[in-house]
Formats: structure tokens, sequence, C-alpha cells
């Protein structure tokens, strides 16, 4: 029988592409997975900051105020503001005990100054450790404001009447920050590192249950051997598979991206001030570098696991030899959110790495693209390696008939 | 017609450890760390015949009969499949060969219409020629009710049957049954035997590989017996009980189990 030269690959693909839309596990992880945990995912992150934000920005703030004869003006300033609630204590000695019992979020002590019309100290007693308290925030606001106030006085009793003249006297030089760094390129440093923890275990995840049952699970259902009888040689079989898997991963790696995507800019406005801002300014030829950099990765995952699951004998050994390189690829992602690396001719080389510090440059606005297409060519060397590994590993009689 | 010439295939073997030792000198087929699972076999299966290859667990029936459906190399030695070398021309044997085992396995998410598409189709088989082929199977072993249902909702005798279909898909000129019959019923493994025969018909060359001497009695013509390795016998049914002297297939069985090599026919 004539046979056309690619006989068989297409066969291959068209049937396990077939197979795997018809398996319910492997669709919640390649599909439903992505879709639905990241937006859950982005949404429980951003809802929990801004709340906890709000919370410490609006709660009622409970004080005490020791010495505020030494101080007179700021017991009132105080009141002047909404949001704290005085609370009578008799001692200094009994401020940390009740700050330690929350009866007292903070307090206020004035010692006593060395004379009229010198300098006041207040001390602001507060539990420190806590990250979103607002505690010093909202005292030291209180407190400038009553200082100025006093200052203005003075000035004036000392014959410096107008604002103007004023400010020439306290700040006879003001330097105004032009920084290079933009808003973007700070906050994509956060974010951008966050993005490759995101994506890249869909690569893996999405190809791990579709290689599984194409290689494994042969072997466990007993058609393996009747596969190999077919006319095809070994080197189209694992093609096939090969470019299944691989499908899979993109698919979920894709979707990934487009639910955080979609999430941005849908989600994206409503977020406060900068964080707005920066999602506005990511644009689809980002997405599309980004997406363009999953390309290479899922091509190693899809070889990587391919080969483990034509090694194992069962779904149980496959997922077992699988585990471990769960590793793959978050171990290198978290290299890239170390302080202190950052994209150089070295970490291109890097695989997986090179791919979340290109992420994360991408998002910044700061990808040198002369380097981006070393980490593509780079990661695509990698990845034919793996598969040529691969198709070799699938023509040994021990790892195909493995006892 | 199925020709094996002097075949040999080794195994290599990982490093012992000390306690096989004992176990391994009592193992001839043991030389250092090679294993020869088929040993200097030599035989031929003519058209038109069922050849009943035979011999105990492990005396390399398996083996040899992945050599001769290509998925094994030959260490050395000859298979020609229909006038094709197994080693020299795999694509080619693979053509001709059908290979029926009774642990084959089936795509429990696809339907038995869409599994015989897909060997069809890995057979380079025309959409037109193949659909009339699997109608064709369909009525000839009965599918037709359950052609369209997944495979995972089948019973045993109908996966079996499935597999049949599977296997003369391509319309083979050999065909391989190695132990068809385990774990069925009567009915259904009376189906398979009825099958092997009806292939006979056919001119096909037939291997049936089995453990049930009533089998190897009720429809082979020839037999093949090995152990460990080794060709112990080859000849006809009548032959066999002859030279071992024995009124039954087993006894005769286990009479020849040890013998030099009896070529009766």
């Amino acid at each position: 029988m004539p046979r056309k030269a690619s006989g068989g690959l297409g066969a291959v693909y068209r049937k396990e592409i077939l197979e795997v839309s018809r398996d319910r596990k492997t669709l919640v992880f390649m599909l439903v997975l992505p879709l639905v945990l990241i937006p859950l995912l982005l949404q429980v992150m951003v809802d929990f900051v801004a709340e906890a934000n709000k919370k410490a920005a609006t709660e009622t703030l409970t004080y005490a105020l020791v010495g505020e004869e030494h101080l007179p003006g700021l017991s009132e300033a105080l009141d002047g503001v909404g949001g704290f609630e005085r609370v009578e204590i008799d001692s200094v000695e009994a401020i940390p005990a009740k700050l330690k019992a929350e009866e007292l979020k903070f307090a206020l002590v004035v010692p006593e100054p060395l004379g009229e019309s010198q300098q006041s100290i207040v001390e602001l007693h507060y539990d420190n450790a806590s990250m979103t308290s607002k505690v010093k925030a909202r005292t030291a606001d209180v407190l400038k404001e009553f200082g100025e106030g006093v200052r203005a006085e003075r000035l004036t009793a000392l014959g410096i009447r107008t604002f103007s003249d004023q400010s020439a006297i306290i700040a006879p030089v003001v330097m105004v920050e032009r920084g290079t760094a933009s808003m973007r390129e700070k906050l994509g440093e956060n974010l951008g590192g966050i993005l490759p923890y995101m994506v890249i275990p869909f690569c893996f995840l999405g190809a791990l249950y579709p290689a599984i049952d194409l290689g494994a699970g042969e072997k466990e259902r007993g058609t393996l051997e009747t596969l190999l009888l077919a006319p095809v040689s070994r080197l189209r079989l694992v093609l096939g598979k090969y470019l299944v898997v691989f499908t899979s991963g993109l698919v979920s790696a894709t979707l990934s991206l487009v639910a955080i995507g979609g999430w941005f800019a849908i989600e994206g406005p409503k977020l406060a001030g900068e964080l707005s801002e920066i999602t506005a300014s990511i644009g689809a030829v980002d997405l599309a570098l980004v997406w363009l950099m999953l390309v290479p990765t899922t091509a190693m995952f899809a070889a990587i696991l391919l080969s483990i699951s034509i090694y194992a004998k069962s779904f149980k050994e496959a997922q077992s030899f699988a585990a471990p390189f769960n590793m793959l690829c978050i171990l290198p992602a978290v290299a890239a959110m170390l302080p202190g690396v950052e994209l150089n001719w070295k970490w291109a080389l890097v695989p997986v790495s090179n791919i979340a510090l290109a992420i994360k440059e991408l998002i910044k606005g700061t990808m040198d693209y002369s380097m981006l297409g070393v980490i593509l060519a780079s990661s695509s060397v990698v990845a034919g390696v793996l598969l040529v590994f691969c198709t070799r590993w699938f023509s040994r009689e021990s790892v195909l008939f493995r006892q | 017609m199925l020709e094996v010439r002097r075949l040999v295939k080794v195994f290599q073997q990982p490093k012992k450890k000390k306690k096989g030792a004992d176990a391994s000198a009592a193992d001839p087929r043991e030389r250092g760390r090679s294993f020869h699972a088929v040993d200097g076999v030599t035989f031929e299966a003519p058209g038109g015949k069922i050849t009943g290859l035979l011999g105990p667990n492990g005396a390399g029936k398996t083996t040899l009969l992945r050599v001769i459906s290509t998925s094994l190399q030959p260490t050395s030695g000859q298979v020609m499949v229909d006038g094709r070398d197994v080693a020299a021309d795999p694509l080619a044997v693979r053509q001709r060969l059908g290979f029926l085992s009774g642990n084959t396995g089936l795509y429990g998410r696809l339907t038995p219409r869409e599994l015989m598409r897909y060997f069809g189709d890995l057979h380079g088989m025309d959409a037109e020629t193949l659909d009339a082929r699997i109608n064709d199977l369909a009525g000839t072993l009965g599918m037709q009710t359950y052609l369209d249902k997944r495979c995972d909702a089948l019973s045993t005798g109908m996966k079996q049957k499935v597999n049949i279909g599977r296997t003369l898909v391509h319309d083979p000129e050999v065909i391989v049954f190695d132990e068809p019959t385990t774990g069925l019923d009567v009915p259904a493994a009376e189906n398979i035997l009825a099958l092997v025969e009806q292939c006979r018909e056919e001119g096909k060359t037939v291997i049936l590989s089995t453990h049930h001497m009533h089998e190897v009695e009720r429809i082979c013509d020839h037999i093949v017996m090995i152990h460990e390795g080794k060709l112990r016998f080859t000849g006809s049914v009548a032959q066999m009980r002859e030279v071992s002297g024995c009124d039954t297939l087993d006894k005769a069985f286990l009479a020849l189990m040890d013998a030099e090599v009896i070529d009766a026919a």
C-alpha cells in the first residue's frame, strides 16, 4: 500500500486529541483550572489586600494621652479629626499591657519640655510588628498638622507673617524627584515576578495528564504492543503523541494567560491608583510576547513528561515519577524572584529561569529585545534536545518492554 | 507463510545480586549477563494451516512472537513473514501481519468503529475501503449493535470481538493469536476458535499460541513446541502422540518438554 511521507503521524494526532478531549480529568486540569483558578486567585488576593488597607485606614483607633498639659491643644487636635477614641489610663506603666490586650491601639506620651517655646517630644507607643497597621501614618498626619499650626503661630509672633515668607524660612531648598524608573517599572517588578508562578505551572499541569495517558496509559491498558505493530515508524508514533501533549500544555498555558489578561481588562480599572495604571499600560503585544515565551517552555515540559511516562509501567508509577519534576517549573521561577537576579546574558541561557525573567521584563516594559531572541533560541534548543531524547527513548526495547 | 531460521534473542540483564547466584546456575539460558530467551529456533508455518505454538510459561513464546511481530529485534537468525525480513523491512512485515493477544486492551474512550478506523488509518488504508471493511467485519463478528458505543462500556466478549476486528482490519496474510481465549467464557472462546478456523479457510497463515491442549487437538494442523528458548518438537498432533508414546496431548507435552529437538515433519 502506498503511503504518504507523513503517514501515521496525523492519524495518531487526531486519535489522541479525540481521546484527550473525552477525558474529564484532563479537561479539568487543562481548561477549567486555569480559567477558574486564576481569576479566583487574583480576586481573592486583591480583595484581601484592599480590605486590609481599608480597615486599617478607617477603623477607630483607641488611644491614651499622657502629659497633655505639656502640649496644649494636642488633645483638641486629635478630637478634631475622626477615627480616634480616647481611653483614660492611670499611669505610663500601664501602657504596654493595655497595648498587648488591644485595649489601646497606641499611646502618646508628652514629657515635660525643657522650657517655654522649646521643641516638644511626643512618644508614640504602638505595635510596630503589624504590616498593615496604619497607626503610625495616621498619628503622624495629625501631629504634623498640629505642629505646623504651632509653627505658623510662632513664626507670626516673630514677625514673619505671610505663608511664602514662612515657606522660604522652613525649606529654603527643595529637591523634586525625577526618577528614571517609571511607576510601571516599580510595580512591574512585583507583578511581573508573580506572573511566571501563575502561567508556567500550567505549561506543566496541562501536559501532565495527557502525557501519562499517552505513554504509561498505553502500557497499563495493554494497547502499546498493538500500536507498535502498526506499520508506522516509532519516530512518527512518538512525534504524534508528543504533539498532542505539547498542544494540551500550550492550550492550558494560553488559557491561563487569557484568564489573567481578561481579569485585568475587567477588574483592572477598578483597582486603586497606580495598579490600574500599570495594568492599563500592559498591551496586547506584551502579552503576546509572554505567550511566545510559553511555547518553548511547554515544549520542554512535554518532552520530559512524555519520556517519564513512556518509561513508567503504570499511571501510578508515572505520577510518582512526574511529581519531583513539579520542582522543575517552580524552582527556576523562584530563582527569577530572588533579589539581585536580573536578566543578563548568563541568566538568558538558564532554562525556565530565563523565561520567568523575560516575563518580568516584559511586564515592566524594559525588555531588551535582542535578549528575547537569545532566550527563545536557547529554550528552543533545550526543547529540541529533550525531544530527540524522547524519540530515542521511545525506540528502546528496554524502555518499551520494561519488566 | 512464516519462516523462522536459527532465531536467537538475547536480553542483557542487570548485574545479579549475590543471592540469585544459585538460581542462575540452574537456568541454562543465562550466560553471564546475557539471557538467551530464544536460542536457535527454526520452523516454518505454511499458509492455509494453523500452526500451534506450545510451551510452558516462560518458555520464550512471547519473546518469539514479539520478534515475529517486529516489536523486538532479533539478535541473530532470520524471520520471514510472507517473504519479508522482520529485521530488514519491519514496516512491510507489519503491513502483512495481524496480532491478537489475550491481554490486549482497547482505548476505552473510543468506539469500536473509531478504534478500527484508527488502526486502518495507521495501515494507510483509504477511507472508502476502510469503512467498507469495518462494516464487513461488524457483520461477520456481530458487532453492529455496539459499533458506536464507547469500548469502556462493553463486556469482555464484546471487547474481544472488537480486538479481532482491529487485528483483521487491514486484511493481513499472517495472523498471530497469542493465548486469545485466556479469561473468556465458553461461548466467547468458541467464537474465537471459529474465527481462527475461518482465517485458515481463507488461506491465511495462522499461528496459535495456547495452553489449552483441547484447542490444539481440535484445530491445529501443525505443532511447534519450545521450552527454555529451544525447539523441542515440530510435527502434527498425531506425530506428537506417536513420538512421545503418550495417549493424551497433555502427557505428550510433559514428555517432550525436555526432549532433544525432534523434527517429525
